[in-house]
């Protein structure tokens, strides 16, 4: 039997997460266009998602009516 | 007696070598994906000793993943077997045993079954296999520590290509080429951390910030 483990701790705050892993004032800035060019590609692919579930809601809307 | 370990702090024993990379990639962002704090022995500034150093990290964290799976002899010039990572298991479990509601420690390998051969000691205790792919890594870690909200593992995956991706520029940002370099391993960290938020906003159908 594998040792399975719930975590009930609470996710690392932002200044958590500052505090534990320093990095220089570039990598900082790298960091933050790298998150912001990050949720681009996710908005990307949540509309894109959306976009081809699009003809079968066309569909049953049709049928619907 | 040390203070009390992080309740999210877990010590990565694995091997510091290039065909890892990918997989050490995927056990930060896996990690991080889960809410968890990743700790390298490579973190920590010189001074003491190196084992008493990788001992106190050890006592600051409350989980530790030991990573078996290279129990290839290295190769040339000097083929030489790992014994680093048996080692600092075998202090674990020591630590453990003497102090069992501080610590829990779990072993990983890519092969079933191998592990009866390579350490038998280990009898009874169930790795977890990750078949030495980054899937399998992420796979295992959302096996072995659930959490509320969690990525799937196609989500964690996405994350895992994008840092990967970026990997070479954190490189050379950080004047390396070891992805083991206590800087990279921090701009990975901090990286796979930011990432989580627009992970959890866009899951939970919020517009990220």
């Amino acid at each position: 039997m594998r040792k399975r483990i719930h975590i009930t701790a609470p996710w690392p705050t932002p200044e958590e997460v500052k505090k534990r892993y320093p990095v220089s004032k570039a990598s900082e800035k790298a960091i933050q266009i790298l998150v912001e060019e990050f949720k681009a590609q996710l908005s990307r692919q949540t509309e894109a998602s959306q976009n081809s579930f699009e003809p079968e809601k066309r569909r049953k809307r049709a049928s619907a009516a | 007696m040390p203070p009390p370990p992080d309740p999210k702090g877990v010590f990565l024993n694995i091997p510091y070598d290039e065909e890892f990379s990918n997989l050490y990639v995927a056990y930060i962002v896996g990690l991080c994906q889960l809410g968890m704090v990743p700790h390298l022995a490579s973190e920590i500034p010189g001074g003491d000793r190196r084992l008493t150093r990788i001992f106190k990290l050890i006592q600051g964290c409350r989980y530790s993943i030991h990573d078996l799976s290279r129990v290839e002899v290295s190769v040339a010039p000097t083929a030489v077997p790992r014994f680093n990572m048996p080692l600092e298991l075998g202090m674990t479990i020591t630590w453990q045993r003497l102090h069992p509601s501080r610590h829990d420690w779990f072993v990983w390998e890519s092969v079933p079954y191998r592990i009866q051969r390579s350490a038998s000691d280990l009898n009874g205790t169930d790795p977890y296999i990750h078949d030495g792919t980054v899937e399998g890594v992420l796979r295992e870690l959302r096996n072995a520590f659930s959490r509320d909200s969690a990525p799937t593992v196609p989500q964690m995956f996405d994350v895992y290509r994008f840092v990967d991706g970026n990997l070479d520029a954190v490189l050379s940002r950080n004047g390396t080429s070891n992805p083991f370099d206590r800087s990279v391993f921090m701009e990975l960290c901090r990286l796979s951390n930011n990432l989580v938020g627009p992970l959890r906003h866009n899951k939970s159908g919020v517009k990220p910030s």
